[in-house]
């Protein structure tokens, strides 16, 4: 794809430089580089509204014009080449009268549509008329065009638009979706969905961005505010791993619309540094607020009185609290007390969390969400590397030249971050190489897809490494440094069978050597793995050969390269470096290190509990189990909710049952929540002050936007309030001060470099002599032609649990239907998309309707890990790593059935099959809406 | 000796009684407020209204263009989005303007693309409850219903509308929603099969 | 300060010395002389003024920093606000300093609207003084005739712009309301018979031996001395020093008429006095003037960047409609620069420093306002006076807190 406006090369390629002149001045600039941004760089301020740094140039709107000398009519400067001795003028009074022509045309046909239109006081063309001195316009007639209100969260007001195809553009070169095009209908252009369709999308919302006038048009905020209404605070998005910065536009303490970098005002970025993102958010960024405002957030603290949750104080509440948190810790010892904290608080509040529970409960019981995967990441990278986050940033990963993407959906987990490798293709060069057993999204963009079998993400791997150590690729300098670990390596890998291993992950052996060639000889290469890996069995000892192919191709010595875990909460990373997990101090130190110990505990004034016999602390499973046997008499959960997220063979209600005080901290009413003898009222994202860390491991900033809602507060005042009734009052005045603690606490967290990796490991005796095990063939997999595997997806338009409380997003996409291949719904009978199908497990069998998608291997069936009805995660089968302590409960095998009552309803035939998946999904929800 | 005179016998005292009293024949310009009142002129600037089209269609469509001008910032619009008879309008879910605040310039008036706001001679409305001076949508367009002739009078006075009522003219218009037309046409296609 | 005492060497050991000191005596803020809220501490031996000291400030309403907030034509109705009795000019000088700054002209027939309004408002003004001035050193009659016939200059100012005090009338680029028929009939009516009114403050004041005694010789300041301190206006002129904004650098319709600049000799209350009677007149006569020569044409500027469309063309043209939101969400675009503009009030130079960065909001806005300017001045002239002429001397300057403390 060509991209002149952008100026974004390769890093390291050559320009071609030749001198033009520009109103007189000799200038130089890149040969076939944009005119436009050749004159920008004089200085002169070309208006324009169809350009934008982010795509090609498109020359829709006429307003850049220039005159180029041996031309004879006006040049468009931004599609217009760099050619050498080139003499332009800009400011002659003809370019000038000529460009007020171009805004008259537009304006001719516009509406008088200012008074209600969203983007009145924000809008280009307001500016541009303005700018210009457009007045006196002689004829105007009116498009009369209705508006395209069909999408479920865009209007289309063809009425206003001005045709610049921005909206187009940044949806083809940018996001690579290409799901709007210009169309013709009653004689007139329209912008809309192929064919004039009813839009569905991933509804990033950067058309909407970008669109300089209202043409384009959010349902969620239409008509309902006006930009010197807003109040914009900058702060970081609360959904995914990615971390965007999102500005919250807030009128009293609503927020109206979220909005990013992204927009026709930044649309000049061209100094944007190479790597540098376009500034979008995504579908649930953008749209997913409405939470925030919803009438079920908690707004005063619950105490359980006669058996059932009354609103009560907040000081009687934490007095009680303390209290008996107290008596607890005096009968039955701190070790009965044990607390939960959610991957979505911030730093300051993990960190005052671990540091209440240790220093003041003096119990070292405390787990994150990084227990259902990220950890297999922490630690396997914490023991060969000596750090436990990614190696690289975002522009590293989009100058990338070669990158090697297993077991994540990217495109759906982390939108934004997978423009990245979207950009290293399309702007930079780059190949990726993506692994997956469906047919993903990514998988489908990517420059060499490779779907492989179900479950044999570690057979690739393995061949990866063999290839590389068999064809002589590895990196010279870890031979030298670590001969033993790659003799041991070597001689493993040699014992693996070429054919065998091409086999189980079907894929031809030379589309392995493809990658491992590629990998192995990158200048920039890339390796980046998610929850397909981390959250499946054998993660832990993946994700170490995945450390050893890295560091085969040397991926950790060249400049730009590395490794980049996947994780899949907002804060997982965050919460691990702040100490939420009972390994690590904060910083990911040892809890055993008793240097650091000594540290932590003077800051604190307080001992540190001591390591038990066998384990320094339990883990979220060792929580449930000790639970189970009667051992944990306190829990607190801050903004955890197991119940909901764990699968019924876990038996986290039972375990609940025995524990004789839970304490839950949450915006809303979870199920545990109502288990809970106290419901404190938390502030959210938007309410919050503090830091994220995000999963390159930037630390991004979170401001707050308004006060909280009812009585709410924020986790931190929350702790420091509690620690007083407990009778260790720590005293924060605000988050600054906790922030400041932590920057001195952890050295160097709050800076943006990367960690160096420490692969010391690889010289020690113990672990070389794993390795060898680690190079194992994988047994073969059993009954492989007719087992169906359930697996736990999540989808683009949600987050977690939390996202199926917002309005919005559940507009969007509310689903809770069975993804199944065209292969298996054939064998199941021919069934089609919206019957129903019975899922059936050792531990139970529900019904639930299916959707029968392309994208899908034979036997292989997904569920949006989001929804809870039907509880199809109670069909799963946990198993808890015995190194990690993760829990895995991704993935299970399953069977199908039809239903024995066959549903005789005719369709209709003219109906295509799309309108009925709308009305099962219609039902569903408004039912939920009336519900909550 | 004349100077003496005069300021022995006080004349320019006696001069200026006798002018004073002289004022006992003329026209007394005093007003006996509140049994006496002053007439206004169209242009007199006092309280504000709201307006509604001949038909009774509110006018205002909540841009908060009167916000954005107002120089103490006492006009707060709530809009939201209306859907009816096939279109979809942007109206003001409230309106409030804080009569303690305003300073009564008329620049909102002025900023009304729509015409919907105008002053009105009322200027009587003083109130032992100073919460009943924040005036809502409902007690603005009371105001304008009852002084609705002092109100168009303002506007014209003040150039903001032609004495010929042009004000059919207007050129804008909500555009209507193409979901709602293909809905009117499945309808009208469904009652063609029936 | 010891004072000898009249009393023998005898006595003086019989009877205890009597004390004397200097009395310190706080004047305002609440006294109804002061024009609003003065304070002015007064160090007096005896009944004479050895030292005062102004405070001010208990009317400040940081009106120069909301100008920081506010877009350079939402500023005008802030500009009411300081010289809260004569809006027009506070209105006249800010807009002259913006379109200074944006170097853009008025229509001809704007320019003398505004001079006729300008001096309709100065007649006011200095009805007004006359009223109170007179008021506080206590002749009342004269404050009943001249707020008589202040009324019916303010009724006209209602029927030409709908207020009498808050007029916001004077717009960037030109006014807002042209002169209607009327107006201009009742304006000639009122100016034709004016000179009989001033016959009649005369009558009440310009012989009297109270107002005689308690003007003349009092307050006196020499020209240099006024101009050292920075008086201007009839507290200037009162001194014999012939400086008028309108003569020495005229705008408006100033110098399309004839007019004179009345001067005193002495730069005694007196004679501020005086000049402030003569330029009634002269007044007068520039209305009439104006009226006469008032030529055809718009009031308003052609200036779709700075002045708002007229209404009806908002209701159909795209253009309109855009440059009205423009103009009232972001305001005119300013230049960047600073500009002072100085505008000859009634009271005295009124200026208006304006520093732009560009964008629709002022950077900064100082105002200089001559009542602050004057009380400057106040110690020096009443120094060696009675307590009873501090009031005389308030009132001589033709002090407005509004403006003074802003």
């Amino acid at each position: 794809m060509s991209s002149v406006g952008k100026q974004s090369t390769a890093p390291g390629a050559v320009k071609n430089m030749v001198e033009i002149t520009i109103d007189g001045n000799i200038v130089t600039a890149e040969e076939g580089s944009s005119l436009f941004n050749a004159v920008k760089w004089t200085g002169v301020e070309l208006p324009a509204m169809c350009y934008h740094y982010s795509f090609s140039p498109f020359g829709s709107c006429g307003l850049c014009l220039v005159e180029v000398e041996g031309k004879k009519n006006n040049v468009r400067a931004c599609t217009a080449k760099v050619i050498e001795g080139m003499v332009v003028r800009t400011g002659t009074d003809e370019m000038v009268e000529a460009r007020k022509g171009a805004v008259e045309k537009h304006l001719t046909t516009h509406p008088l549509d200012c008074p209600v239109c969203d983007k009145d006081g924000q809008c280009e063309l307001q500016d541009m008329a303005y700018d210009l001195e457009v007045y006196d316009i002689k004829e105007a007639k009116r498009k009369e065009i209705p508006e395209d209100t069909r999408s479920i969260v865009l209007d289309f007001n063809m009425e206003r638009c001005i045709l610049c195809g921005q909206c187009i553009n940044v949806c083809k070169e940018v996001q690579l979706v290409d799901a709007l095009c210009f169309y013709k209908k009653d004689k007139q252009k329209h912008v809309g969905a192929h064919g004039g369709e009813t839009l569905y999308c991933e509804f990033c919302g950067d058309c909407l961005a970008v669109c300089p006038v209202g043409a384009i048009v959010s349902k969620f905020s239409k008509y309902t505010f006006k930009p010197w209404q807003l109040k914009k605070t900058e702060t970081t998005c609360s959904f995914c791993s990615d971390g965007c910065t999102i500005t919250l536009e807030t009128s009293d303490r609503d927020i109206q619309v979220v909005t990013s970098e992204l927009s026709y005002t930044s649309k000049f970025g061209y100094e944007v540094e190479p790597g540098e993102g376009h500034g979008g958010i995504c579908v649930r960024g953008r749209f997913g607020f409405d939470y925030v405002m919803s009438k079920d957030r908690l707004s005063k603290p619950l105490s359980r009185e006669n058996g059932s949750l009354q609103p009560t104080a907040w000081f009687t509440a934490l007095m009680q609290i303390g209290k008996q948190l107290n008596d607890i810790k005096t009968t039955y010892g701190p070790q009965a007390i044990a607390g939960l904290v959610s991957g979505r608080c911030t730093n300051e509040s993990v960190y005052l969390f671990q540091r209440l529970m240790r220093s003041v409960l003096k119990t070292n019981n405390i787990d994150t969400a990084a227990r259902y995967g990220h950890m297999n990441s922490v630690h396997a990278m914490q023991t060969a590397l000596k750090i436990g986050k990614a190696t690289i940033t975002y522009e590293q990963l989009a100058l990338s030249d070669a990158i090697f993407m297993v077991g994540s959906n990217l495109t759906e987990t982390n939108p934004i971050a997978a423009l990245r490798p979207k950009a290293s293709m399309t702007e930079y060069g780059g190949q990726l190489f993506v692994a997956d057993t469906s047919k993903t999204n990514i998988l489908n963009l990517a420059t060499h897809p490779l779907q492989i079998a179900l479950d044999s993400e570690t057979d690739l791997i393995q061949a990866l490494v063999k290839v590389v150590i068999e064809k002589d690729l590895a990196d010279p300098d870890f031979i030298e440094k670590y001969p033993k670990a790659y003799e041991n390596m070597k001689s493993a890998a040699a014992a693996l069978s070429q054919t065998a291993l091409s086999e189980k992950t079907a894929l031809e052996w030379g589309k392995i050597e493809e990658t491992a060639e590629a990998l192995a000889n990158s200048k920039r290469g890339v390796l980046l793995w998610g929850e397909g890996i981390v959250s499946k069995p054998d993660a832990y000892e993946n994700v170490l050969r995945l450390i050893d192919l890295a560091l085969l191709c040397g991926l950790f010595r060249k400049e730009g390269a590395g490794v980049l875990p996947v994780c899949e909460e907002n804060n997982e990373q965050g919460a691990v470096d702040m100490g939420g997990v009972p390994e690590f101090l904060p910083g990911q130190i040892d809890f055993l290190s008793q240097s650091d110990r000594e540290r932590f505990s003077s800051t604190w004034h307080a001992a540190l509990p001591e390591p038990g016999q066998e384990t320094s602390g339990f883990t979220l499973p060792e929580i449930i189990e000790a639970a189970h046997r009667g051992e944990i008499k306190a829990l607190y959960l801050v903004g955890e909710n197991p119940l909901g997220t764990l699968p019924a063979e876990m038996k986290v209600r039972e375990a609940l049952e025995k524990v004789d005080l839970i304490i839950c901290q949450d915006p809303f009413l979870t199920e545990t929540g109502e288990m809970a003898d106290y419901v404190l009222p938390a502030a959210v994202f938007a309410e919050n002050e503090g830091t994220y860390t995000n999963m390159a491991g930037a630390v991004n900033r979170v401001s707050e936007a308004f006060d909280p809602r009812g009585e709410a507060r924020p986790d931190w005042k929350i702790f420091t309030d509690l620690s007083k009734h407990l009778g260790h009052p720590i005293q924060y005045r605000s988050v600054e001060e906790i922030h400041d603690e932590i920057a001195k606490m952890v050295p160097g967290y709050y800076q943006a470099d990367p960690p160096k990796p420490q692969p010391e490991a690889y010289l020690d005796a113990q672990f070389i002599s794993h390795i060898s095990g680690r190079y194992a063939a994988t047994k073969p997999p059993q009954d492989a032609e007719t087992e169906i595997h359930l697996s736990m997806e999540q989808v683009l338009y949600h987050s977690g649990k939390l996202t199926t409380r917002d309005k919005g997003l559940m507009k969007i996409y509310n689903k809770s239907v069975l993804l199944m291949s065209e292969a298996d719904a054939e064998t199941l009978g021919g069934l089609i998309t919206g019957d129903p199908v019975h899922i059936q497990s050792e531990l139970g069998q529900l019904e639930v309707k299916i959707e029968v998608s392309p994208n899908l291997p034979k036997g292989l069936v997904q569920f949006p890990i989001h929804f809870n009805d039907p509880p199809v995660k109670d069909l799963l089968k946990v198993e808890v790593d015995p190194l990690t302590k993760v829990i895995y409960f991704k993935k299970g095998v399953v069977t199908l059935e039809r239903p024995a009552s066959v549903d005789l309803r005719v369709l209709p035939m003219e109906t295509p099959p799309e309108t009925i998946q709308q009305e099962a999904q219609e039902t569903p929800s408004e039912e939920d809406t009336e519900v909550s | 000796m004349n100077k003496l005179f005069h300021s022995a016998f006080f004349t320019e005292i006696l001069k200026a009684l006798r002018m004073v009293f002289g004022h006992y024949f003329v026209k007394e310009v005093t007003l006996q407020y509140p049994h006496e009142k002053n007439t206004l002129p169209d242009t007199h600037r006092g309280a504000l209204c709201l307006l509604r089209y001949e038909s009774g269609e509110e006018r205002c469509v909540g841009c908060d263009l009167c916000n954005a001008a107002c120089p103490s910032y006492c006009i707060t619009v709530v809009s939201a989005v209306e859907e009816n008879d096939h279109v979809v309008r942007r109206f003001a879910t409230s309106f409030d303007i804080d009569m303690t605040k305003c300073v009564f310039c008329g620049f909102c008036v002025e900023a009304c693309p729509v015409n919907a706001l105008g002053m009105t001679k009322m200027y009587e409305y003083s109130t032992s409850n100073k919460r009943d001076l924040v005036f809502d949508k409902a007690k603005l367009y009371e105001i304008g219903e009852k002084w609705h002739g002092q109100a168009k009078g303002y506007l014209i006075a003040h150039n903001q509308e032609g004495e010929d009522e042009t004000v059919s003219e207007y050129r804008y218009r909500f555009p209507s929603s193409r979901k709602q037309e293909e809905e009117q046409k499945e309808e009208v296609e469904a009652q063609v099969d029936g | 300060m010891a004072v000898e005492t009249p009393h023998t060497t005898e006595e003086k050991k019989t009877l205890p010395l009597l004390r004397t000191e200097e009395l310190l005596l706080n004047l305002g803020p609440q006294h109804p002389s002061t024009h609003g809220v003065l304070k002015v501490i007064l160090t007096l031996e005896g009944e004479k003024v050895v030292k005062s000291e102004p405070i001010l400030g208990f009317l400040h309403r940081g009106v120069e920093k909301i100008a920081e907030t506010v877009t350079y034509n939402q500023f005008i109705p802030h500009t009411d606000r300081l010289d809260y009795v004569c809006a027009m000019y506070n209105n006249f000088a800010y807009v002259r300093a913006v379109e200074k700054i944006l170097n853009i002209s008025v229509p001809e027939r704007a320019e003398y609207l505004r001079t006729i309004v300008a001096e309709v408002q100065r007649i006011i003004g200095h009805l007004f003084w006359l009223g109170t001035q007179a008021l506080d050193i206590g002749a009342m009659t004269v404050f009943f005739f001249t707020f008589r016939d202040r009324e019916v200059l303010l009724d006209l100012f209602e029927e030409l712009c709908g207020a009498r005090l808050t007029t916001s009338w004077y717009r960037v680029g030109g006014v807002e309301r042209d002169f209607t028929q009327k107006f201009i009939d009742d304006l000639s009516r009122f100016i034709e018979s004016f000179h009989t009114k001033i016959e009649e403050y005369d009558t009440l004041l310009v012989n009297n031996r109270i107002w005689l005694a308690r003007t003349k010789d009092i307050a006196v300041i020499s020209g240099e001395d006024a101009v050292a301190y920075g008086l201007s206006g009839s507290v200037l002129r009162g001194s014999g020093v012939d400086y008028d904004l309108r003569k020495v650098s005229p705008y408006g319709a100033y110098d399309k008429v004839e007019w004179s600049v009345p001067l005193g000799t002495k730069g005694d209350t007196y004679d501020r006095y005086w000049v402030r009677m003569e330029e009634l007149k002269e007044s007068t006569k520039i209305i009439r003037q104006c009226l006469a020569q008032l030529p055809e044409g718009e009031y308003k500027a052609y200036l779709p960047q700075v002045v708002a469309p007229p209404k009806e063309r908002v209701f159909t043209d795209m253009e309109s409609m855009i440059y009205q939101f423009k103009l009232y969400t972001d305001g005119f675009k300013v230049p960047e620069g600073d500009v002072y503009c100085g505008t000859e009030a009634h009271k005295g130079e009124l200026g208006f420093y304006i520093v732009s960065q560009g964008g629709g909001k002022p950077y900064r806005l100082k105002i200089r306002a001559p009542s602050f300017i004057h009380m400057g001045a106040f110690d020096f002239m009443a120094k060696g006076y009675m307590i009873a002429d501090v009031i005389t001397i308030f009132g001589t300057y033709d002090i407005v807190m509004g403006e003074c403390d802003r």
